[in-house]
């Protein structure tokens, strides 16, 4: 209805007025007519009062009109803080989190084999002499301790890792992993030579793994293959690291984080040995510091340039980024523009 | 007054020929169950047959109670429709 209805004009005005009325009075009093029909035949078949069963249930299932809670009286997100246990590991798992942690957990469900699947394959490649195995044992051994590192997708989020969460992400056998690299840091040298001669191995600045697509990855180029390998294996080792593996083998017995670090210095940056015993207590302190290290990390990125990194990174004891500095080989400058172009650029 | 109750009759007569009368009978059915006349006519019902007894309620009983309260309850918004629908049927049919 636009406008208001105004009455038909004219002298018969009045009475057609009223006999509009009068019809409308008829169709009304039709319907209620029609209602008290209704109502009469089901009160004598006696389906009238149907819905009212008894008071028990009526008044167990009354609408409730409370605020913070639904017509049926259940709080909206009542489930959100409550904590499950999981029977496997026994941790608390948040509820919202509680599926897909089992999933993981038990190793069954779609996502768990296929990541188990991929990490036996690159494993498989990597893991070929006795010692390197029983160390990467051992660095499965304490990555399968979760600590606070509870959620995939925390680590993924972190911008530096140094060799243990590196390490942990790329070896944990039910480990959520996005990342489709491996770090190198948790690797021994045949382990470096093998999937160096397969994969692409170009170290990414952001997650500091290595790129395991094939040698002819788009993505990256043979020059950053080249400098990845030389980086890794040697100053003459080519995309072929067999040749120089022997003379090399010696930096790699240790392949323990500290001793690798005390033997790979910078050149002119003593500062290596105090932040030794800095990044062995960031090992195993790693997730407490994990969060500041991150925004000094970026800090540091805007400040160094490629060779004075490690002294800016020891003098902010953020060891972390220390441990992957220095756990570099010999001749940084050669990976810098590689690796650190990005601080090359601020240098 | 012949002529007039005579205009009636054909009125009405063309409503029911031209089933106008059954479209505004469903059309008023239709709104009044939509504003919850009807809901709010059968809880008085309801009254009602408590009151009287479920056994002995008789058709008449119900009507007598009914209607009054009923007439009075449609909503200003359904009479306003009905109205004019029914007006502007006149103007169109009416000598």
């Amino acid at each position: 209805m636009k406008m208001e209805d105004m009455p038909l004009s004219g002298p018969d005005n009045t009475k057609l007025e009223a006999l509009v009325h009068d019809i409308y009075s008829e169709l009304v009093d039709d319907a209620c007519l029609g209602l008290c029909f209704e109502v009469h035949r089901a009160v004598k078949q006696g389906f009238f009062f149907l819905d009212e069963t008894d008071q028990e249930s009526m008044k167990e299932f009354e609408i409730v009109d409370q605020p913070g809670v639904d017509i049926f009286g259940q709080v909206y997100n009542q489930w959100k803080n409550k904590e499950c246990e999981c029977p496997n590991c026994k941790r608390l798992i948040a509820a919202s989190r509680f599926a897909p942690h089992l999933e993981k957990c038990l190793g069954m469900g779609r996502n768990s084999s296929r990541i188990a699947n991929r990490r036996l394959a690159s494993n498989n490649n990597m893991s070929k002499s006795e010692s390197d195995q029983e160390d990467n044992d051992d660095l499965n051994d304490n990555d399968w301790s979760y600590g606070s590192q509870n959620s995939p997708r925390r680590s993924k989020s972190l911008k530096h890792k140094n060799g243990e969460l590196g390490g942990s992400i790329g070896s944990e056998p039910y480990k959520y992993n996005y990342n489709t690299g491996i770090s190198y840091e948790s690797l021994g040298p045949d382990e470096v030579r093998s999937l160096l001669s397969t994969q692409c191995g170009v170290i990414s600045e952001h997650t500091k793994k290595m790129c395991t697509r094939s040698q002819r990855c788009p993505q990256h180029t043979d020059e950053q293959r080249r400098a990845v390998r030389v980086f890794l294996l040697g100053p003459s080792a080519p995309s072929l690291p067999d040749a120089d593996t022997v003379a090399e083998s010696d930096s790699f017995d240790i392949p323990d984080g500290q001793a690798l670090m005390s033997r790979l210095q910078w050149e002119d940056s003593p500062d290596i040995s105090p932040t030794d015993s800095a990044s062995s207590k960031a090992s195993a302190n790693h997730s407490d510091s994990r969060k500041p290290k991150k925004k000094k990390r970026t800090s540091l990125a805007l400040n160094c340039g490629g060779r004075g990194w490690s002294r800016s990174c020891s003098s902010s004891s953020s060891s972390q980024s220390n441990l992957s500095v220095s756990s570099k080989k010999k001749r940084p400058k050669l990976s810098a523009p590689s690796i650190s172009s990005i601080y090359d650029d601020l240098n | 007054m012949s002529k007039d109750s005579r205009m009636r009759a054909t009125i009405n007569q063309k409503l029911t020929e031209m089933g106008e009368r059954d479209r505004l009978k469903e059309l008023l059915r239709a709104k009044l169950t939509e504003c919850g006349w009807k809901d709010q006519m059968k809880a008085h019902c309801k009254e009602v047959i408590k009151e009287k007894g479920l056994e002995h309620v008789t058709v008449e009983d119900l009507v007598v109670e009914i209607t009054p309260k009923g007439r009075a309850l449609v909503p200003d918004s359904v009479k306003k429709e009905l109205l004019h629908r029914i007006r502007a049927f006149l103007s169109q049919h009416a000598t």
